[in-house]
């Protein structure tokens, strides 16, 4: 009982990083229709951007910040240099899977020459261990449930309360209506993806403070959860996205409680396809997934 | 021929089709209008079997096809076009024809396999039916050109002639004049009644009233997804609640 | 340039075509996006290699651990290797080439490649795990000593013959009215169906055939290399093959050849000429190709999304109808 309680407290930590990926991820593809595979790649690359900084004597959080600003000009760019000109000439949303294929490649494989293969860890990775009965998290880990939560309060907000956030829900909803209702898509686009490119950035920098160490093939596994997380919410819903996260954060820990560690991705993986095939809508249906929606 | 009973189409929590019942006559063209958003189209799509229905149901000449898929619906004999423009454009305007031959030979794997020697009589026989719609449409010079490069109304004319190559028994045309000029036009009006009095049923969605008052025998009224009159063009123009929702002229 | 050499080119290059021809069946001609390409060929290298290896607990094998071992003569290896392929594929097709929205579609047999190398790696007692299965037994390596030049001769013929079975049945497929109606699935399934077209049987069909070529495919290498590591079949080596047809022109053999011989043996070229010149930091050059990899698919599907060598145009005869002897091989 004691190993289920202490797997819970591991899910949570585990959903709020899966959170703050996968509702990046799912805000890209509900508001742009772009289902966005380099995204792993901007994670990765944002936490070694962050690792060069804090190995500078920089603090973490202040490294965090610095990944997460990488993170949302990066999106910016990508989106406003490759997808944007592509999805204008009117390539199918398959063509559009393979070109941010080719990106996530291109990104990883540029990266290589200047990260090299073997793995880092942050400075401030082992923090004080406190307890709170049979949960035992770390300081570090407690401050990602908190970061977590306050920005999850945050997109809320935003997409509530602001004239911006009620642009980008317009825009996901029917982007020719918005369009002829006045609103500026190209700017609320270029604001998507600056805003989704901040969470993306600051959620590699996380995944991988919570992780031992990384390397450049993390990335595939930070995007594959996020996506699972994303498409078991539904895909483009971002309450959606939060569920997900902490559905899969929570069965990926139990699993790895009760199984074995190892297999803990393969878990997340395996559910992305269960998802996908017995329920493609997801938990929060929005637009449908399947084909021949009318 | 056709009749559908309560049809319902819900999605996401519209009622794009809510409760329509209506009957298409053997061997008689029957008209759907209405006004924009009506649900027409989606309609047609139940019926045809593109779109699952919701609830109630459809008889194709007295077999229940409700739960059919629409590929199974098409090898019955009921078959739709569609009202964007759906040529298969890497195909050329033959080929498009040819595909839609049903009981081809060659068209399994196994038949493939088998190579042409297998295969090349029935090729033959559909290439001859498909050569001589061409020529009855006025289209023999466009057949190897790509679908994909024809007018508007050439597209239209390759849609009816392919569903024509499936020997349907009832049509379902989705706005066939829409996007097509008007001479054009006028030459499908004359080939749909050449149909009719071949004995081909149809069921018509259509915008055009002059078309739908000179082809149809009947005309149905939907808006928002209801069926709210039938009757002939004249009988529905003396109805004035029809005419507010939706007949101008 | 010595027999190796030669030997290594040519049976990649003809395994590379191999590929490519199944993936263009699949892709290129029927419009399924098989991003799990690559596990089928993995699954025919599997499956050739312990189906011609001796049980796994004889003194030599001892450091392997796998299942099967049923020391099987050739050709039936390579028989048992489509044959995986085609059996892998009918769940998997079941499962996922359902009405899913194709981009879906993609990324579900994306990540099911990802899952399957994954699990294979840590599954020790299946198939070595990530050490992979080694001395596996080449063909006929009996009657003809594999380190002779006479073997590699032999093993070039043997690719070649399977290149031009392979060659033969694809041509069958896309030059009947058979390979008519999929092209016309694959660029409207909704039409198609509405025309009576079966989507989904068509797919299931084109995903079994394309997977025991590909499981052939892999039955071929495994033979020649004798050795197979899950390092060898990573979700990345499927768009490698997804850039060979894109590139040399989807939906016909011959681009699908061209495609086969410009990206992964044109690369692998490529690579072996600039490894010898060492520039920069250690996997630089690999990674440079992966880029370069990118930046073809990207060039390609912005210039010229129907490749270098384009679907033809197929244009029946006059007269073809009644009778008239039909001269000439399409494609």
């Amino acid at each position: 009982m004691n190993i289920l309680i202490a797997a819970f407290g591991f899910g949570l930590v585990s959903a709020s990083v899966i959170a703050l990926a996968a509702v990046g991820f799912t805000m890209q593809f509900g508001i742009t229709n772009m289902i966005n595979l380099a995204y792993g790649e901007v994670m990765i690359a944002s936490a070694y951007v962050a690792y060069y900084i804090d190995e500078r004597g920089v603090s973490i959080w202040i490294a965090m910040l610095v990944g997460a600003v990488f993170g949302a000009v990066f999106s910016f760019l990508i989106n406003r240099l490759i997808y944007s000109p592509f999805q204008r000439k009117g390539t199918s949303q398959l063509g559009m899977v393979i070109v941010s294929l080719a990106v996530s490649l291109m990104i990883a494989n540029i990266m290589l020459p200047i990260v090299s293969y073997f793995p880092v860890s942050y400075r401030e990775r082992f923090s004080n261990l406190l307890r709170f009965g049979d949960i035992a998290l770390t300081v570090n880990q407690i401050a990602i449930i908190a970061l977590a939560i306050a920005i999850m309060a945050v997109i809320h907000a935003l997409l509530r309360y602001t004239r911006l956030g009620k642009a980008m829900r317009a825009t996901a909803a029917n982007p020719s209506l918005a369009r002829n209702c006045g609103i500026p898509t190209q700017r609320v686009i270029d604001a998507v993806w600056t805003i989704t490119g901040a969470l993306c950035g600051l959620a590699g920098v996380v995944a991988a403070l919570d992780s031992d160490s990384f390397t450049i093939s993390s990335g595939a596994g930070f995007l594959i959860t996020a996506l699972a997380a994303a498409v078991l919410g539904g895909a483009g819903q971002p309450y959606g996205a939060m569920i997900g996260a902490v559905v899969i954060g929570l069965i990926t820990e139990l699993s790895a409680a009760i199984w074995s560690p190892d297999y803990k991705q393969v878990v997340a993986f395996a559910i992305l396809v269960l998802v996908m095939v017995l329920r493609p809508q997801g938990l929060l249906a929005k637009r449908g997934a399947a084909a021949a929606a009318g | 021929m056709l009749e559908a009973t309560d049809v319902r189409r819900h999605f996401e929590g519209m009622h794009a089709v809510d409760g329509v019942s209506l009957e298409v006559p053997r061997g008689r063209i029957t008209g759907l209008i209405g006004p924009n958003g009506a649900g027409k189209s989606t309609f047609m799509a139940v019926v045809a079997g593109t779109l699952p229905a919701t609830a109630g149901r459809i008889v194709f000449d007295g077999q229940d096809v409700t739960r059919m898929p629409a590929y199974r619906r098409a090898r019955m004999g009921l078959v739709r076009t569609f009202q964007l423009p759906s040529e298969f454009a890497r195909l050329t305007v033959l080929e498009n024809l040819l595909v839609a031959a049903p009981g081809h030979r060659g068209d399994s794997l196994v038949g493939a396999l088998l190579g042409p020697r297998y295969w090349r009589a029935d090729e033959r026989r559909i290439v001859g039916e498909a050569r001589g719609l061409l020529k009855r449409f006025g289209m023999s010079g466009k057949e190897s050109d790509y679908a994909g490069n024809m007018s508007g109304g050439q597209k239209r004319l390759i849609e009816i002639m392919r569903a024509l190559m499936l020997h349907p028994r009832c049509l379902l045309l989705d706005e066939p004049m829409s996007g097509v000029h008007p001479r054009v036009a006028d030459e499908i009006r004359g080939y749909l009644q050449d149909l009719r009095r071949e004995g081909l049923t149809i069921l018509m969605v259509e915008h055009e009233l002059h078309f739908v008052e000179q082809l149809c025998d009947s005309v149905f009224v939907m808006a928002q997804g209801k069926l709210i009159g039938s009757g002939t063009m004249a009988s529905l123009r003396r109805q004035p609640e029809i005419v507010d929702a939706y007949l101008v002229g | 340039m010595n027999t190796y050499y030669a030997a290594n080119l040519l049976i990649f290059a003809g395994v590379d075509v191999i590929a490519c021809i199944a993936l263009n069946l699949q892709f290129g001609v029927s419009g399924i996006v098989n991003f799990a390409f690559i596990v089928f060929q993995a699954a025919g290298a599997y499956a050739a290699a312990v189906l011609s290896m001796p049980p796994d607990t004889s003194p030599d094998y001892s450091f392997q651990i796998y299942v099967g071992g049923l020391n099987l003569p050739f050709p039936l290896p390579w028989i048992g290797g489509a044959v995986a392929g085609a059996l892998l594929a009918v769940p998997v097709g079941l499962v996922v080439l359902r009405n899913l929205r194709s981009d879906y579609q993609a990324i579900a047999l994306l990540v099911t490649s990802i899952i399957a190398n994954t699990v294979i790696n840590n599954a020790r007692p299946w198939l070595n795990g990530a050490a992979g299965l080694a001395l596996v037994p080449q063909p006929l390596q009996d009657q003809i000593d594999p380190s002779t030049d006479s073997y590699f001769y032999f093993y070039i013929g043997l690719t070649a013959i399977c290149v031009a079975l392979v060659w033969f049945i694809a041509a069958r497929i896309v030059n009947s009215p058979f390979g008519r109606t999929l092209r016309a699935m694959r660029d409207q399934e909704l039409v198609a169906t509405a025309l009576g077209k079966n989507p989904v049987a068509l797919k299931m069909t084109m995903f079994v055939v394309g997977g025991a070529i590909a499981g052939l495919s892999g039955a071929i290498l495994v033979g020649f290399l004798t050795v197979w590591a899950p390092s060898t079949w990573l979700y990345p080596e499927t768009i490698i093959l997804f850039a060979a047809v894109i590139v040399g022109g989807r939906g016909n053999n011959l681009g699908a050849v061209l495609g086969a011989l410009l990206v992964p043996v044109g690369f692998e070229e490529v690579t072996r000429l600039l490894g010898r010149l060492d520039i920069g930091p250690p996997n630089f050059i690999p990674a440079m190709e992966w880029v370069l990899i990118g930046l073809c698919i990207l060039g390609f599907l912005w210039f010229r999304p129907e490749g270098v060598r384009p679907e033809a145009r197929r244009i029946v005869p006059e007269g073809f109808e009644s009778g008239v002897r039909v001269v000439g091989d399409l494609d």
